[in-house]
């Protein structure tokens, strides 16, 4: 039983799910959630499973405490959104969710790189669905080009899998070496982990997700990436300065987000780029952190995604510019949203704080002054926006007179309970820190620790009350990388699709009017002849002038007999020519 | 524009100062030169925020910024 991959209840769930009655499908959701994690509970560290298929040594299932600790919060955060989404009765999203967690899953304890490549496309499948069924012309546009920059980044994994494997003739999944190999897997990992300028498609299709899909969105993709990251490339230089670039770029960009899904969408952007820079840093302190900050981000950051889906689900909007004045509507969902926030932004006694100083801590230990200075300034900008911005323009600002609608007791229910984590792992870091790959030799609450925290991001509050003004909520978007391939898409349309189409058919058109004029033609091939031959005079001609007034093919057609005695001597000399001369 | 009563800031200002005053005596922040600087964090903190929220504003209203219908100026998707 220890050998059955935890991957597949929640795949065989999927399957079974459309299956039972419709009431009972949310609460198996939950029950597969829950078998998933004592069959994780149960696994043996160090143990793995082999397979022979075709000439290839495959390891489906290999485990060790870096996969574990990513498989406890990702089938956590499986059963917080099943009760998040107990309300919703849309099997094909259920469905979906399972099989995103599950391919996830897979994922993380494959231990062959043809294993990853099939989790990891059938991720890109799943969590596409979780976009397209939103049922909007904007999601379904959005949920393409999600699926199309994903199957493109599982290409280059493919073709960077089969270069590792002529030039190493292994599939495990071990750290690379470098090479272009490596480079092309690195390229693919790097574009499900959102580093810029391959992260576009998050920011572009997370808010176009189904209100739940969002959550679910916002744990798996990002994060196995860090997994598979930590995994392959963990220590190489590239990745420090890619997580530092990704911190800010995501905390930018947040400024001028209008949509609340987007602007938490470029915060997870901001948030995965502490964990590659600690998978660039290498050391065991760093990919403790990276774990750590990995595990309380998918926990925080699912709950500000259901936060905002709330607000979405009650008052259908997600911009600032139509939002504000909810705090007296909606005071539970504000407070269990706040608890994420303050998650996010690091304060004491939230998971954030826990998990990010293990980061600082260790690029300290690296001497790594640059990267700790800009990666405080990521904090800051996360607080300003997450922690200030978003829940000020939410629900309090401008008063709009909204009257949302009530909210689903399971949304409620969902959210207490991952806020209820994000506080345990806050007042209790063991909880986390045991789980870690390595041993946590770190304590976060020392004075000096929470009082820098506390006076950076109080005075983060008071640049943001100086500056509020200038923070609302604008009716624009913002440009991002997508823009080199959603501009020009409208002119590949037509040259791929608009102008091939239009050859083709001229071409039919063509050949249709061909084969209606020989057809015309073939009717009265005399009176067609005529045309073109002189006519019949006193020194003689064609004699085919009766043929423009009367035509009777019959006239011309052999008898049948005719064919049959063409084809038998044909037969007769065939016959001749292997007997005599063959 | 909104401000906060200064008072609150001040009195945030000095008991932080206060706090890295005994702190720094003892351990420090860390293990950096600006670790070691009273009040470094709070300064950090609030410049940060604003040097954030202006550069974002110049880049957004430089090149960023674009109107809703910017993909879809014909509203055909909607």
């Amino acid at each position: 039983m220890s050998n059955v991959p935890p991957a597949v209840v929640l795949l065989c769930g999927a399957l079974l799910l459309p299956l039972l009655p419709r009431w009972a499908r949310s609460l198996a959701f939950l029950l597969f959630s829950v078998v998933t994690l004592a069959l994780l509970l149960r696994l043996e560290e160090g143990s793995s499973t082999s397979l022979r298929f075709l000439a290839f040594d495959l390891v489906p299932m290999q485990v060790d405490r870096l996969s574990l600790a990513f498989g406890y919060v990702f089938v956590l955060i499986t059963f917080l959104g099943g009760i998040y989404s107990i309300y919703l009765q849309d099997t094909g999203q259920q469905v979906a969710a399972l099989i995103y967690a599950g391919s996830s899953l897979g994922v993380l304890f494959a231990g062959d790189l043809f294993t990853l490549f099939v989790y990891w496309e059938l991720m890109a499948v799943a969590s596409a669905f979780l976009v397209l069924a939103r049922r909007t012309e904007r999601s379904r546009r959005a949920g393409t080009r999600y699926l199309l920059v994903h199957l493109f980044g599982g290409s280059v994994l493919l073709a960077g899998i089969l270069w590792h494997f002529t030039d190493t003739g292994s599939l495990l999944f071990d750290r690379f070496d470098y090479g272009p190999a490596a480079y092309l897997i690195l390229f693919s990992f790097s574009l499900n982990g959102a580093i810029p300028p391959l992260h576009a498609w998050l920011a572009d299709a997370y808010p176009e997700g189904t209100i739940t899909g969002s959550v679910f969105l916002s744990a798996f993709t990002t994060k196995t990436a860090v997994y598979v990251l930590a995994r392959g490339f963990a220590g190489w230089d590239f990745l420090v300065w890619a997580g530092v670039i990704m911190a800010i770029y995501g905390v930018v960009f947040a400024v001028l987000e209008n949509d609340i899904r987007r602007l938490l969408a470029y915060h997870i952007i901001s948030q995965v780029g502490y964990m590659v820079t600690a998978v660039g840093l290498g050391t065991e302190a760093a990919i403790n952190g990276a774990t750590a900050h990995a595990f309380s981000h998918i926990l925080y950051k699912g709950l500000l995604f259901m936060g905002a889906g709330a607000v979405l689900y009650s008052t259908n909007r997600s911009k600032l510019t139509e939002l504000g004045g909810l705090a007296r509507a909606m005071p539970v969902a504000l407070s269990l949203y706040m608890v994420g926030a303050f998650s996010i932004s690091g304060f004491p006694l939230f998971s954030g704080f826990v998990s990010k100083s293990l980061v600082l801590q260790a690029a300290e230990l690296r001497h790594e002054e640059t990267v700790v200075l800009l990666l405080y300034l990521a904090a800051v900008g996360t607080f300003l926006h997450t922690g200030l911005k978003l829940p000020y323009f939410i629900w309090f600002g401008p008063q709009r007179d909204l009257k949302p609608g009530p909210i689903p007791w399971s949304m409620y229910a969902g959210m207490v309970l991952t806020a209820g984590m994000n506080v345990a792992i806050g007042l209790y870091p063991r909880l986390l820190y045991d789980l870690m790959p390595f041993t946590v030799d770190y304590r976060p609450y020392t004075t000096s620790h929470v009082m820098e925290t506390i006076q950076l991001l109080t005075f983060t509050g008071l640049g943001f009350w100086f500056l509020i003004d200038k923070l609302g909520g604008k009716p624009t978007i913002t440009l991002d990388f997508d823009w080199f391939y959603r501009k020009p898409a409208p002119f590949f349309f037509r040259v791929t699709v608009v102008l091939v189409d239009s050859l083709f058919t001229a071409a039919e058109v063509r050949t249709l009017n061909l084969a209606r004029a020989l057809a015309k033609a073939c009717a009265n091939p005399a009176q067609f002849a005529s045309r073109f031959l002189p006519q019949s005079n006193a020194r003689g001609g064609w004699g085919l002038d009766d043929a423009k007034v009367f035509y009777d093919p019959n006239r011309y057609r052999h008898p049948v007999g005719f064919a049959i005695l063409v084809v038998l001597s044909c037969f007769v000399l065939l016959l001749a020519w292997n007997l005599f001369l063959g | 524009m909104r401000r906060l009563p200064l008072m609150f800031v001040c009195g945030a200002l000095v008991f932080f100062l206060g706090v890295d005053a005994v702190i720094l005596g003892e351990v420090g922040h860390g293990g950096f030169w600006w670790s070691h600087v009273y009040g470094f964090f709070s300064l950090f903190g609030f410049l940060g925020c604003v040097a954030t929220i202006l550069a974002s504003k110049f880049f957004g209203k430089k090149w960023l910024e674009r109107r809703e219908n910017y993909y879809d100026p014909k509203g055909l998707h909607e």
